[in-house]
């Protein structure tokens, strides 16, 4: 045996481990950028818009009594310091993103991989199920480091501003407490990896705790009555950590034990189960069905209905939540001078229920956008699985069949946007806010146009470069609600803002929908996919 | 002669790579054709050119005299095709697979379609991610022979098929044939092919180097003679148009191109105790295209890929 022979065998058993690490920790990285600007733009933007103490006095009276807004974000904690509200500001939005970010990455590893026919190469080499398991983990954890280490070190680099003086320890403390949600959800992730028999079920699996957990700490936001649920649910522990002020790391301890249980148990579940196989048995030979199997377009409808209901779900309670604490959240912001500013630079000019409306239902809007592009994603997914091949090599066009995904995608944009106004009146309604269906349809539609036009530019991608349009047409969309966050708190330069897509629609219900901006929008949109749809038809198919 | 395909000039490059160059070549309807070539010849790309899955870099191709990459929908109306590694949607069954195909393509004899299914012992029920590998294969033969399509594009269309199923696909190839359909049959099993195709062609890095029926080809190549002696090995390498002597034992191989008088005189007078000779195998004509010594027993057809 060679000399060398021990080490390429260290590098063989830690495979999993390495192409794990590289590929988390690069990403991990990249939103370690994300939410160490989402902070430092906090920071700086609460530092340049209440200058005063009375200003910020002002602003902690009206926001910490607020039970609407403490319901969607989290209680709010000495607003009327730079930490306080930075703490606040940050930790309710950013634990959801990293949650999602956690559970996705564990289940594309751990299940997306094995799904693919890929972890099997691995199986067969020096390692076993359980301990291929145990490798991904390891590698999960570098990401999660990646991502701790880069917030860590712009927070810090923030807080050691004059305006805004963090502690180095609170720096650090809040980097841990907006990493411990993706953290916990990437653990459950893994869990559902091992127990779901497909990453998609998996994804459902975790979708569904991180959804409960954020309603259970919703309500035990709403009403300080209630405040001890927040013992009861993941995101709870995230706020009960209160970085920046109050510090509690003993609230770490049921979210190291959550990480270490869940992991603990998804080994234990890799070791036993098969590969392939999940706890629960799929049922792998249901009922035929062939409804919605009668042509291409059909069969988009139905490869695209659980996506589909899972998406509306999440928009109808967004929607809901967003109009139940429009009353109170309105109360609270009336003479914010962020909120009206914001408001006004958007072309609103309604005050009370609808202005807020106006402003949350950009998040909305955003939400919609990230369907569309998820669209172009799962398009392309289609493509380069191989899997539409078997279309066209049958009598049938692709031009056709370019446009009839791109409309089913329209369709379930549309239908998401109106569902959006709808549960806006359901919830806003109950609170008798004084903002009728007409209005709030009209403003849930108003958040198709930009959605609409992220299809057809992710589609002319989809066309010229299919490898990177769905990157290219997410990065579109997270570029935009980048701008529109930068603006609010920051005064941007008109071309930066010009950029993004939500900038070209008017706030509503703040005030009327511009419809022929919506047009425009539109038909820009519509351009780009027939340019995109002629370029799909005279290019190469990706294909196996 | 209705030609049911007709390729022109085909080509097709990538940015460093040609992946086929000039390809020229006709199919007679109601023919098979068996398509041969190592692994990374460009069989594949040959037909996914020829379903405009691809686009040709320069060159034509037509089905049943329709242009294929500028009239693709009317081709394929024509056309079933089974891909060597299938890709299905994992979430459907088999039966609505069939289903689904059967619909946009249109034309389907439902009654051909279960006897198939009946032939391949095929399973309709499960969920297509539930299916092994030759049961994938199984559903999409069944799913291209079920329409009875005039022309049958097959890329290697047993991987993963059972000796068993092998035998129900060849019962398949023969009904299409007796059938009046044309068989465009990729592959590198050669006995398939040997056992199914009237007419050969052989591709090799992209460029087309032999077409013809086996019989053409055979005199291309040479005789195979085995021979068993009494005492010693006579040594043969002398004997004018005799080729690759391979000596085992009290055993000699040998190739004999041209006339085999001079190496029957010199047998006869050695003590022969066996004699075989036999018309070699598309194997052995298919490694003589790649250069390799065909009685090299470590040589084997993916060797030479």
């Amino acid at each position: 045996m060679p000399p060398d022979a021990s080490v390429d065998d260290q590098a063989a058993a830690n495979v999993v481990v390495i192409r794990t690490a590289r590929r988390t920790a690069r990403s991990g990285a990249l939103w370690g950028v994300v939410f160490g600007g989402y902070v430092a733009l906090s920071a700086a933007g609460y530092a340049s818009l209440y200058p005063t103490p009375a200003a910020r006095a002002k602003l902690a009276d009206s926001f910490e009594a607020n039970a609407g807004l403490a319901a969607l974000v989290g209680t709010a904690r000495h607003l009327e310091t730079v930490a306080g509200f930075t703490a606040w500001r940050s930790l309710g939005v950013l634990s959801v993103a990293g949650a999602v970010w956690g559970l996705f990455g564990a289940t594309r590893v751990l299940r997306g991989e094995e799904d693919a026919g890929r972890w099997e190469l691995y199986l067969t080499g020096q390692t076993t199920r359980g301990r291929a398991a145990v490798q991904a983990l390891v590698g999960l954890l570098a990401g999660l480091g990646a991502l701790w280490a880069v917030t860590a070190v712009i927070v810090s680099v923030e807080g050691s501003m004059s305006t805004v003086r963090f502690s180095t320890t609170g720096s650090l403390f809040l980097a841990v407490s907006l990493v411990a949600g993706a953290a916990m959800f990437m653990s459950v992730g893994a869990l559902a990896a091992e127990v779901a028999t497909s990453r998609r079920s998996a994804n459902g699996i975790g979708a569904a705790v991180l959804g409960a957990s954020f309603l259970i700490r919703m309500v035990a936001d709403s009403s300080s009555n209630v405040g001890w649920l927040r013992w009861a649910s993941p995101l709870g522990w995230c706020e009960e950590l209160r970085p920046l002020g109050g510090s509690r790391p003993l609230a770490l301890v049921p979210v190291v034990m959550l990480i270490v249980t869940a992991s603990v148990a998804a080994v234990a579940v890799a070791r036993r189960r098969d590969v392939g196989a999940g706890l629960f048995g799929g049922n792998d030979a249901p009922a035929p069905s062939t409804a919605l199997l009668s042509g291409p377009a059909t069969l988009a409808v139905r490869l695209v209905r659980p996506v589909a209901i899972g998406w509306f779900a999440g928009l109808a309670v967004l929607g809901f939540v967003i109009g139940l604490v429009a009353q109170s959240a309105a109360a609270a912001i009336s003479g914010s001078a962020s909120v009206t500013s914001a408001v006004e630079r958007l072309g609103g000019h309604r005050g009370g229920a609808a202005a807020y409306l106006g402003i949350a239902l950009l998040s909305a809007a955003a939400l919609v956008a990230f369907v569309a592009a998820g669209q172009i994603g799962a398009t392309w997914g289609e493509e380069s699985a191989g899997r539409t091949d078997n279309l066209f090599v049958q009598p049938l066009s692709r031009r056709g069949w370019l446009a009839g995904r791109l409309a089913v995608a329209a369709g379930l944009v549309t239908a998401g946007s109106v569902i959006t106004g709808i549960a806006t009146w359901v919830g806003a309604a109950s609170q008798d806010s004084g903002v009728g269906l007409g209005q709030l349809l009209a403003a849930g539609v108003n958040t198709a146009p930009p959605a609409l036009f992220v299809l057809g530019a992710g589609a002319l991608a989809y066309g010229l470069r299919p490898r990177i349009a769905p990157t290219f047409t997410f990065a579109l969309v997270a570029w935009s609600l980048l701008v529109e966050f930068a603006a609010s708190v920051v005064h941007a330069n008109h071309w930066l803002i010009d950029t993004s897509v939500l900038a070209h629609m008017t706030p509503a219900p703040a005030a009327d929908p511009n419809w022929s901006a919506g047009a425009a929008l539109v038909c820009l949109g519509l351009l780009a996919a027939g340019a995109g749809v002629a370029l799909f038809d005279r290019r190469d198919l990706a294909g196996a | 002669m209705t030609l049911a395909l007709r390729v022109e000039g085909l080509s097709k490059s990538y940015a460093t790579t040609a992946a086929l160059r000039s390809l020229n070549l006709e199919v007679a309807a109601g023919e098979a054709l068996g398509y041969l070539g190592p692994n990374g010849a460009g069989k594949t790309t040959t037909i996914r050119l020829l379903l405009n899955l691809i686009r040709a870099t320069s060159g034509r191709a037509e089905i049943f005299g329709v242009d294929c990459q500028r009239r693709p929908v009317e081709a394929h109306r024509k056309v079933a095709y089974v891909p060597g590694e299938p890709s299905l949607w994992p979430q459907l069954t088999g039966s609505e697979t069939l289903h689904l195909l059967g619909r946009i393509h249109g034309r389907v004899d439902l009654a051909y379609r279960d006897v198939l299914i009946e032939r391949f012992e095929f399973d309709p029920s499960k969920r297509v991610r539930a299916y092994s590998k030759g049961n994938r294969q199984k559903l999409v033969l069944i799913g291209a022979l079920m329409t009875r399509a005039e022309l049958l594009l097959l890329d290697e269309p047993t991987s993963g098929l059972d000796p068993l199923m092998e035998v129900a696909f060849r019962e398949c190839v023969h009904d299409a044939l007796d059938n009046g359909q044309t068989v465009f049959l990729s592959s590198h099993i050669l006995s398939e092919v040997e056992a199914l195709c009237q007419r050969v062609a052989i591709l090799r890095a992209g460029q087309l180097v032999e077409v013809g029926t086996l019989s053409e080809m055979r005199h291309l190549s040479a005789l195979t003679v085995e021979a068993d002696f009494e005492t010693t090995v006579p040594d043969l390498t002398a004997v004018p148009g005799v080729k690759a002597v391979v000596v085992d034992g009290s055993r000699v191989r040998c190739q004999v191109i041209g006339p085999i008088d001079p190496l029957l005189q010199v047998l006869a007078v050695s003590g022969v105790r066996r004699l075989v000779s036999r018309e070699p195998s598309l194997e052995e004509l298919f490694v003589a295209h790649y250069g390799a010594d065909p009685s090299d027993p470590s040589r084997t057809i993916t060797d030479a890929a």
